[in-house]
């Protein structure tokens, strides 16, 4: 197996704070990878310098065996990076089929001129876009929602356009930022599923989310940020058994959290 | 659809001289050409793509003046005087919104807001390039094809052809996807960019083609009054694209249109009434403001929405 992307070294700082202080983790292609960690741990940080939506003070992020630190987000989304926000972002006021076709129009080569003279190369462009976009919204169930403004649709349909959105262009990778928060759980688990199956035809995520459940279900592996460092790595059984873990994110020691238990019992 | 009503009232429009000889019915007809072309540039970059420029009453004047002084005072003609005014304001457009857009939107209204009282000084104060206070008058009719467009009624349709040539440019950009990623920048920059698009190139292109439309526009609307002054600079007639564009709903491409028309035609209907038609203008504003808070379009659009909801209920 072979790291699609590969970050070294992240360190950011805001005031004196480190918000990330040497991270450094690798997804594997074709894998679905889960980044976890308490609240200000750093996962947000870690992605916004990942995509580009923040400066890093130093650290290196390799996509694809391209160096693309320090590239503005649109640079990396073009060399194959999608990712999504935690408050979900759509055009709320676009249909669902050009949310789907923007998200898709920097990826073809069609330019303004084929547009105007309709050229083949245009019209070859906007039939595949048409037609993946199709796929993907069989897959989110959101078909009959096709010619509507997203924003009618409710909170959980909303990051399945988001998540549609991201994959529009068969990206490289797709980074999810928490995928499923405040989402009702019926709906997770459709998200849960779609993610399944996207995974097995290919695609590679990363995926930052607080519901251990829905992580424990889908990761590959597992890295726990905390207080912007790596904390511990492993699969999600590994992860469910560190001490580390435990303290990091129950705040009690593995003594503690066995009493607990046997309390509980 | 769209399309054929809209062919069939730009040919409505060329035939007013026919129907009247009032040179003040087809003045109005004019001013209704002209401003709704003016509204329809602020409409691409205010409506379209959520910039709320002021620069477009600088924008206005400087084709004013540009067209003017090619004609009176470096011997050119009207058409290469409308020209001019484009590019010039283009190159204009691109040199304020280079540095400005990379501010917020709020700064940007400032600062386009700036540009205009600041082109309004140049106007008065540069007296030896456009004579100050005292104006330009006696400004020539244009001729073409040795036709000479002497009366209102034959300036008239140099008026149209301009006004049609531009809104069917304009209506070509905002319906592809150009048009459409604007809309999208206007409603999610940070996703825009995470999906590949720089942002800028559109904005600026989009104040730039907005720019030297509304200065030919004003080069145009220069020549029908015959002379320019300051007074071309005047805050009416921001006001008057602003409102058109609010009435008819920002971003609605033939809402601004029709609202053009209709808000052109207003004043002129309200003349009845001399002493109260700004006030009764003013409270049709207001009222319209109260029932349809996002334009014409804005409301139409509501509704339609709702009947969808009410079908995926």
């Amino acid at each position: 197996m072979t790291a699609i992307l590969h970050v070294t070294e992240l360190r950011k700082s805001y005031a004196g704070v480190h918000a990330l202080d040497g991270v450094s983790l690798a997804v594997e292609a074709g894998s679905i990878t889960g980044l976890i960690g308490p609240n200000g741990s750093g996962k947000s940080t870690a992605i916004d310098c990942i995509s580009g939506f923040q400066k890093l003070d130093s650290g290196k992020v390799v996509l694809a065996g391209n160096a693309i630190t320090g590239q503005p987000a649109h640079h990396i989304a073009r060399a194959g990076l999608m990712r999504t926000f935690q408050t979900v972002r759509i055009y709320e006021r676009l249909s669902l089929r050009d949310n789907l076709a923007i998200a898709a129009q920097q990826f073809d080569p069609a330019t303004w001129v084929d547009e105007f003279l309709r050229t083949r190369r245009y019209r070859e462009a906007v039939d595949k876009a048409e037609g993946r976009a199709r796929e993907l919204v069989e897959l989110i169930g959101l078909k009959r929602y096709w010619e509507i403004e997203t924003g009618i649709l409710s909170y959980g349909q909303k990051k399945l356009v988001a998540l549609a959105a991201a994959l529009m262009p068969h990206p490289r990778i797709v980074v999810l930022d928490e995928p499923v928060a405040g989402v009702n759980p019926t709906r997770i688990r459709e998200i849960e599923v779609a993610l399944a199956e996207l995974n097995r035809a290919g695609e590679t995520f990363l995926i930052v989310e607080h519901n251990v459940e829905f992580i424990t279900n889908l990761c590959h592996r597992v890295i726990v940020l905390d207080q912007g460092k790596k904390l511990a790595e492993g699969t999600a059984k590994e992860i469910h058994s560190d001490p580390r873990v435990l303290e990091a994110y129950l705040g009690m020691t593995p003594e503690m959290a066995e009493a607990e238990m046997r309390g509980a019992a | 659809m769209k399309l054929a009503i809209a062919l069939l009232a730009a040919l409505a429009f060329a035939a007013l001289p026919l129907l009247t000889s009032s040179n003040y019915v087809i003045g109005v007809g004019i001013s209704a050409l002209i401003f709704t072309v003016a509204a329809a540039a602020l409409n691409l970059i205010y409506g379209f793509t959520g910039l709320l420029s002021f620069a477009q009453l600088g924008f206005w004047g400087i084709g004013g003046y540009v067209t003017a002084l090619t004609v009176v005072t470096f011997g050119g003609n009207f058409w290469w005087g409308v020209v001019w005014a484009a590019l010039l304001n283009a190159v204009v457009a691109l040199a304020i919104g280079y540095p400005t857009l990379r501010t917020n939107r709020h700064a940007f209204v400032i600062m386009t807001l700036t540009f205009a009282l600041l082109v309004t000084l140049i106007a008065r104060d540069w007296v030896d390039l456009t004579r100050g206070p005292l104006g330009i008058p006696n400004l020539p009719k244009p001729s073409a094809f040795g036709h000479h467009f002497a009366t209102t009624g034959q300036f008239y349709w140099v008026a149209w052809a301009f006004s049609v040539a531009m809104l069917a440019f304009l209506y070509a950009l905002c319906s592809s996807r150009i048009g459409r990623t604007l809309v999208a920048i206007k409603q999610n920059e940070p996703l825009v960019r995470a999906q590949g698009i720089a942002p800028m190139p559109y904005k600026l292109s989009a104040f730039a083609i907005s720019a030297a439309v509304t200065g030919a526009a004003g080069g145009v609307y220069t020549f029908h009054l015959g002379i320019i002054d300051p007074l071309f600079l005047d805050f009416y007639y921001m006001q008057t694209f602003l409102i058109i564009v609010i009435i008819g709903g920002a971003g609605s491409f033939w809402g601004v249109i029709a609202a053009g028309v209709a808000l052109s035609a207003l004043p002129e209907v309200l003349r009845f009434s001399a002493d109260f038609r700004m006030i009764i203008y003013g409270v049709i504003l207001v009222i319209a403001m109260f029932v349809m808070p996002t334009g014409v379009a804005g409301w139409l659009r509501e509704r339609q929405l709702n009947r969808m909801r009410e079908q995926l209920r």
